[in-house]
């Protein structure tokens, strides 16, 4: 039994995984900084190396030893700290979920990392790095038993195995990874790519400056003879690689991706060397957000997330439950979940106000910048002006593609030209509804209504923008009523 | 207006003298701090008067005080319908928050020393919700606040998601 009060350690493993973890910023860059400061060459930096890594390893020894948790009947404790005691009591039944995650060194030791979701937002409540497989499974079984109060009768915890009998509702091929890894171009990872580069060049030197010599002679030479080619080859060479880039990342992160349901939670799995598995249970379920990115979008590819009540690894606040799904598979999801369906034909538009509120926003700061551009450096940027056509078009598009509709069962919102978002929040989820209006939106006549929904912070709030004032005023009124 | 279904009340007058203090304790501050760098500056230029930043900083404390603050007071507004509580403000920027008692997870009624002297509180909402989780409504009476609280303690739900 997991739940027999005793306290626990984690596995010793632990130590050679935080010590390895920890390796590179512990025990290579310092001495490297310190042998490469005193010039006394590399015997001094080994030296200075092994002390630092025997120091760093009897702290995480010490950490390791000072940190125990027990399973009771009641609570799990959580207690460590050397000088600073700390003791955390969870109650078992404020444990939402269990979710464990393996990283590549965990799954090289064969340990796995147990994080234990409660209501609150702070993601770092429990979490217990690392433990073996099987104790973090009857840790599972033990914890989520408790409060389900059905395994632990029996006392049959040693077979947990129970997340491969939840039937699968969605699965990503290998072939849909790929093409999710086609979308995901992006030159994002070029950049920290190269920005590695440079920051390794300040750490390593063999030879990076040469070869730099030699890429910058042969480019000076190519530009030389053929200047607009070897442009061309350098973007389409970027292209290349932020393509590569784009599906190793997917690859890496949503390989084997697979969502199962059942029980009132879905468990999803996914990932090559990170294997993660999030659980999220469906009564905590905030509301659902569907995205249709720019290419994937206009090919009929959707994506599915929700936002949770704490206890998400995300720091978003959202899972994603789908990250490629055709639409039906997508509604079919949401059935699961217990969501209303997304109903595009009661949707109203917002009001005529958002054009301008839009055209100005979006507008106004290019504009400004290619006239000061202009004035102050060169004529030539006058040709920047051929970006903002685009931009406004997208603009003038923003009020046909921002709808809303308050139903029966909630509030639906679809928002964004080019990257659309619809977000379907049943009316009990709805926490603070505020009516915002600037002097513009007075002057046009519209307000905004902000929907203040738990689980996630920032962008990506189902707030619709510029609607006109009678409308505003009952949908905020409809949203209040509908709180029960 | 922005709700004008709901009849909102006013803000007790000890909230707009509060204001009103702490409006002139800034800038009188803001006044006094000001002197070192303008004397600095007067140095360099000399046509430039020692009293200058600190005579812009009190015409803008007076007109804060006497103008803005009245204003801003004014456009405060609130209700407690039975089920929900309503929060209305801004000047130029106008809001209005409702605040369903169902959601509220934890209720606060405070009063700082400034307030304590007019003898006005605060009370703020605490909801499971993360742009606007709190609300608060400054500027009425103690008891008002504590009344308000009651009430919506008497409502809250267990599980209020």
């Amino acid at each position: 039994m997991v739940a027999d009060g005793t306290p626990r350690r984690m596995h010793p493993g632990t130590v050679a995984i935080t010590f390895l973890r920890k390796a590179p910023q512990n025990v290579l860059a310092i001495p490297i900084f310190a042998g490469w400061m005193s010039g006394r060459g590399f015997g001094w930096a080994l030296l200075i190396a092994a002390i630092a890594g025997g120091f760093a390893l009897f702290f995480m020894w010490l950490k390791w030893r000072r940190f125990t948790y027990t399973v009771g009947a009641e609570e799990l404790v959580i207690e460590r700290g050397l000088l600073n005691l700390s003791r955390r009591s969870i109650p078992l039944e404020r444990i939402q979920d269990v979710s464990i995650e393996r990283k590549l060194l965990h799954r090289l030791f064969g340990l796995a990392e147990v994080r234990v979701e409660t209501g609150g937002g702070d993601a770092d409540e429990a979490v217990l790095d690392s433990v073996s497989l099987a104790e973090a499974q009857r840790l599972r079984a033990a914890l989520r038993g408790q409060r389900v109060a059905a395994s632990v009768e029996t006392g049959e915890v040693a077979a947990p195995a129970e997340p491969h009998a939840l039937p699968v509702v969605f699965a990503m091929s290998p072939g849909r990874v790929l093409l999710l890894g086609l979308f995901s171009f992006s030159l994002v990872w070029l950049a920290a790519l190269f920005g590695a580069i440079q920051f390794l060049d300040q750490f390593i030197d063999f030879g990076w400056d040469q070869i730099k010599d030699y890429a910058g002679a042969a480019r000076a030479e190519a530009q030389a003879r053929f200047s607009v080619n070897a442009v061309l080859i350098v973007a389409a060479l970027a292209l290349a690689l932020g393509v590569v880039s784009g599906v190793i990342s997917t690859l890496l992160r949503d390989w084997g991706f697979t969502l199962r349901a059942g029980e009132g939670r879905f468990r999803r799995t996914r990932g090559l060397l990170t294997r993660s598995e999030v659980v999220v249970a469906m009564r905590r379920i905030q509301l659902a957000l569907v995205q249709r990115g720019p290419l994937r979008g206009w090919l009929g590819w959707q994506a599915l997330s929700v936002q949770t009540l704490g206890g998400s690894n995300d720091p978003s606040g959202r899972q994603l439950l789908a990250p490629l799904a055709t639409e039906a598979e997508v509604s079919e999801l949401m059935r699961i979940a217990g969501l209303p369906p997304f109903e595009r034909l009661p949707l109203r538009p917002v009001g005529a106000g958002h054009v301008v509120r839009s055209l100005i926003r979006t507008v106004t700061a290019p504009l400004a910048a290619i006239l000061l551009a202009t004035v102050l450096l060169t004529p030539l940027a006058l040709i920047g002006l051929l970006v903002l056509p685009p931009m406004a078009a997208a603009a003038l598009l923003q009020r046909r593609y921002h709808r809303f509709a308050l139903s029966g069962c909630g509030l639906q919102v679809m928002r964004g030209v080019v990257a659309q978002r619809d977000w379907t929040v049943p009316a009990n989820n709805v926490q603070v509804v505020t009516l915002h209006a600037t002097w513009l939106q007075r002057l046009l006549g519209v307000a905004s209504v902000l929907v203040d929904t738990a689980g996630a912070k920032g962008r990506g709030a189902p707030d619709v923008v510029d609607v006109n004032l009678p409308d505003a005023r009952a949908l905020a009124a409809g949203l209040i009523a509908r709180v029960d | 207006m922005l709700l004008p279904d709901v009849p909102l009340q006013p803000l007790e007058r000890g909230h707009l003298n509060a204001m009103r203090l702490s409006g002139a304790v800034f800038f009188a501050a803001a006044a006094i701090g000001s002197a070192i760098p303008s004397y600095a500056l007067s140095r360099e230029w000399t046509w430039l008067p020692v009293w200058a930043a600190p005579l812009v900083l009190v015409l803008i404390g007076l007109w804060s005080v006497l103008i803005a603050a009245p204003r801003r007071w004014a456009r405060w507004g609130w209700a407690w319908t039975g089920r929900e509580l309503h929060v209305a403000q801004g000047w130029l920027t106008q809001s209005h928050t409702i605040v369903p008692a169902l959601r509220v997870q934890h209720i606060d009624v405070t009063q700082g020393p400034v307030e304590r002297m007019f003898g006005v509180a605060t009370l703020v909402l605490h909801t499971a919700g993360t742009t606007h989780s709190t609300v608060h409504l400054p500027g009425i009476s103690r008891a008002t606040a504590e009344e308000i609280r009651d009430a919506i303690r008497a409502k809250l739900s267990a599980e209020p998601w």
